[in-house]
């Protein structure tokens, strides 16, 4: 069963409007009803009354003059009353002077008393009114007259009444039915448009109908105009949201491009660069070298000492450029990502540090290292930096023990490099990954500073993380993690 | 100018870097200076030699270099442009060229041997590298390799 | 004159009486088994009931007089019950009030004239002397509508009844009631 409020406008409308009719009619009719139901007593009781008197007033000279056969005609004046089951002249002595009957088996009552001075009394008594009323001739009275009315009558008008009422209540409502769905249409119209429409729009997400405007100025008609000005409102909103939306791709597009040809210009500088410092670079050691060999023993050993850094400048200086080239090459590199098995990884890069680890004393510790979705090359030069990075900082260790393995911080899977060499002051490991930063002096320890950063850059391409802990002469572990590597 | 028989040219070095010019002749010859290098010191001058136009357009045909060392970084006429003309004529079609070059560009690499390269030699940053790599082509190229006879 | 069926219609008037009311006027109380009423009760009651169905002309108009006279020519046969009957009685605001007189021509403020059987011979000469005046003439003399009088008392069963003579109403210039008129037995026009 639907509840009330889910009605449409219109079924609320014509039942709203049915409901009152029909309380209204049935006020008013029950209120004639009544008002005919009170005063038809009273009338009745009044032509009851005024038949009496007539009858009075013309057997008074009857009753003077004994006359009975007169006052019974005068009261059989009475047929013309349908309603009057009886009637009769009673003299003062209340005897019937004269009686009348409408029907023969009525019999005649005996006159009820009236009390002294009153001219009428009246009895209502089932379905008939008693009514007796004095005779009086000039002011004498001289007799009585009594009727007896039928009030089926009015039970027949009461019930005829309340036919009608229900005939009228149903014709009418039937009228106010047919009215209500031409009339209604004309109120509901405007809306049940307007309600399409607004279901349009939320729909199709289409601003640019409009509901249909209709000419009354209404609330209606007030709510359709703010509607569609709403409609304008929004469709302007749209579409400037639309233009900022293409704006602002658009400037989108064109930083991409702008950051794209920068990197391009970046990626061809650094390249050149690296490039074009490579030949001067050839030709400083080439030539100084030639020096060392031509004139090299007549030179005193200062002077070949100067030589022998000279070389050495230029072979740091290669090196240099190579890794920032390498450097350079990662950034603008994008990972290929493809499963694979770090382990397989690692032993390359062993293999591949087997030259450089060459009469050392090297412990390998290689556990399970878990299968990723990762560029191979790009995590083999992760490997190659750290693990180089860790034969490095062990040599003076025998043996040099390098752990290399997973393990889960806080459900996920962190690889790690562990070496027993010097370590590093946690102090500035900030600054562990930073360009040509080095926490160990030059002497000390050989490198250019950019190994750790590209491993960084790297691992930051894969969407992982790395960091580090160590201790001073204790040894330093590397962690890192690449994305989505879950346990499991 | 004639050449004589004895001054074959052998190889056509083809670098426009002074330095790197010095460091690759020393390499090759040592300390002795060898008549039977060729230098061209842009595209231009390579083709000129090669194809026997211009200043050497009174070379014999049969006389080729049996190498031809190419840098691709050149003025005028670039290495790559040099060696489409090397191999698109028919009398130097075949002629042995190894390219010499700072670049380890794979794009130059696959674009050299797409144009059929013998072979592609990065010049290596350390001196010492440099001399070993260019003595040991050399000797691979002119000694151990067979070049084919020139058809005329 | 009393008949010897008096005693009949005495019984019978009692009957009447017990069955039907009549109504008399003021102090009459009449319970209907306790009373008898004679003939002249009944037709003196008449008389002062005609007065109230009858219309004087505008010059002797009721209320102008002093009294309502009914009045007996001849022998009166009423006795009290005339005066019984007018006791007390006013027609319109005007008191009735019962006379006798002995000729015709002291009939001049007699509304009502009941003529006494024993005047039945002299009744044209009365007649003529009446000429003039608005009197109402009764009489149970004998063709007493047809001789020109106004109301005649005519005796049917037992039952006081009367006779009119319309014509007779217009000579003297007294109107008469059509409810009394409806009572009549017979209403003449002519003469």
């Amino acid at each position: 069963m639907l509840k009330f409020r889910d009605y449409s406008i219109k079924k609320k409308l014509t039942l709203m409007n049915m409901v009152v009719s029909a309380a209204t009619l049935l006020l008013a009719c029950t209120a004639f009803g009544a008002y005919e139901l009170i005063t038809f007593r009273s009338d009745v009781v009044r032509s009851a009354s005024i038949q009496a008197q007539i009858v009075g007033a013309n057997s008074a000279s009857a009753l003077l003059f004994n006359d009975a056969k007169s006052a019974v005609n005068t009261l059989s004046a009475l047929k013309a009353a349908p309603n009057v089951l009886s009637g009769g002249i009673y003299t003062l002595a209340d005897e019937p002077f004269a009686v009348y009957q409408r029907d023969a088996q009525e019999h005649i009552p005996p006159l009820p008393p009236m009390p002294a001075g009153q001219r009428e009394e009246h009895w209502f008594a089932g379905r008939q009114l008693k009514l007796i009323r004095s005779v009086v001739f000039q002011g004498k009275l001289i007799g009585t007259v009594y009727i007896l009315c039928d009030l089926q009558e009015m039970y027949d008008r009461i019930v005829r009444y309340a036919g009608i009422v229900a005939a009228v209540l149903s014709v009418s409502l039937m009228a106010a039915f047919l009215l209500l769905t031409t009339f209604q249409r004309a109120a509901t119209r405007p809306i049940l448009q307007l309600a399409e429409t607004a279901r349009i729009v939320s729909r199709e997400k289409n601003y640019s109908v409009r509901a249909p405007s209709t000419d009354s100025h209404d609330e209606v008609g007030l709510l359709i105009e703010a509607f569609n000005e709403m409609l304008v409102q929004i469709q302007k909103s749209d579409a400037a949201l639309q233009t900022s939306q293409e704006e602002l791709e658009q400037r989108v597009a064109q930083r991409t491009a702008e950051l794209d040809a920068t990197n391009k210009e970046l990626e061809a500088f650094t390249y050149s660069v690296a490039h074009d410092l490579r030949a001067p670079l050839r030709h400083i050691q080439g030539f100084s070298n030639l020096l060392m060999e031509s004139s090299g023993p007549q030179l005193e050993p200062g002077a070949q000492k100067h030589l022998q850094r000279i070389d050495e400048g230029t072979q740091q200086m290669g090196r240099l450029i190579d890794d920032l080239l390498s450097l350079a090459r990662i950034g603008r590199q994008e990972p290929r990502l493809q499963a694979t098995g770090l382990n397989s990884l690692v032993q390359e890069v062993l293999r591949d540090l087997k030259t450089e680890t060459e009469g050392r004393d090297i412990q390998w510790q290689v556990g399970d290292l878990p299968f990723v979705d990762c560029d191979p090359g790009l995590m083999k030069q992760v490997f190659y930096n750290l693990l180089s990075n860790a034969a490095k900082y062990t040599r003076p260790r025998k043996p040099a023990v390098i752990d290399i393995g997973q393990v889960s911080v806080e459900g996920q899977v962190v690889n790690f490099v562990r070496d027993n060499g010097v370590g590093f002051n946690m102090k500035y490991a900030p600054k562990l990954f930073g360009v040509f930063q080095r926490l160990h002096r030059k002497e000390d320890f050989e490198g250019t500073g950019v190994g750790l950063a590209t491993v960084q850059r790297i691992i930051h391409k894969h969407g992982g993380r790395i960091w580090a802990e160590a201790e001073i002469d204790k040894g330093a572990t590397f962690f890192f993690s690449l994305a989505a590597q879950k346990n499991g | 100018m004639t050449t004589m028989h004895h001054e074959e040219i052998e190889i056509l070095l083809v670098e426009d870097d002074p330095l790197d010019l010095e460091m690759t002749l020393r390499a090759l010859q040592g300390d002795h200076v060898n008549n039977r290098i060729e230098v061209a010191r842009d595209g231009e001058e390579a083709l000129d030699f090669l194809l026997r136009r211009g200043p050497h357009s009174g070379r014999s045909p049969e006389s080729q270099p049996k190498l031809v060392l190419l840098d691709l970084k050149l003025p005028k006429i670039d290495g790559l442009e040099v060696l489409r003309e090397i191999r698109a004529m028919p009398e130097t079609r075949t002629i042995p060229v190894v390219v010499l070059t700072s670049s380890a560009e794979q794009r130059d690499i696959v674009e050299t041997y797409k144009l059929g390269v013998n072979s592609y030699i990065q010049k290596p940053v350390d001196s010492a590298q440099f001399r070993q790599t260019v003595k040991a082509a050399g000797f691979y190229w002119l000694v151990v390799n067979r070049p084919p006879l020139v058809q005329a | 004159m009393r008949h010897p069926a008096w005693r009949r219609l005495s019984r019978q008037i009692h009957l009447a009486a017990m069955t039907f009311g009549v109504a008399l006027f003021g102090t009459y109380n009449l319970s209907a088994q306790a009373q008898k009423v004679t003939e002249y009760q009944v037709k003196a009651a008449y008389l002062a009931n005609f007065g109230r169905f009858a219309e004087w002309p505008a010059s002797v108009a009721v209320d102008k007089s002093e009294s309502f006279n009914i009045c007996v020519l001849g022998q009166d046969p009423f006795g009290a019950d005339l005066d019984a009957a007018v006791a007390g009685e006013t027609i319109g605001h005007t008191h009735v009030l019962a006379k006798r007189i002995s000729r015709p021509q002291d009939a001049v403020d007699c509304r009502i004239l009941f003529i006494s059987s024993s005047e039945a011979s002299q009744w044209k000469e009365i007649l003529v002397a009446l000429r003039t005046l608005s009197v109402l003439t009764v009489s149970d003399i004998p063709q007493f509508t047809r001789r020109g009088g106004i109301i005649q008392f005519l005796l049917d069963g037992n039952r006081v009844r009367f006779d009119i003579n319309l014509a007779a109403t217009e000579r003297v210039g007294v109107k008469l009631s059509s409810e009394l008129l409806k009572l009549a037995v017979t209403v003449s026009r002519s003469q």
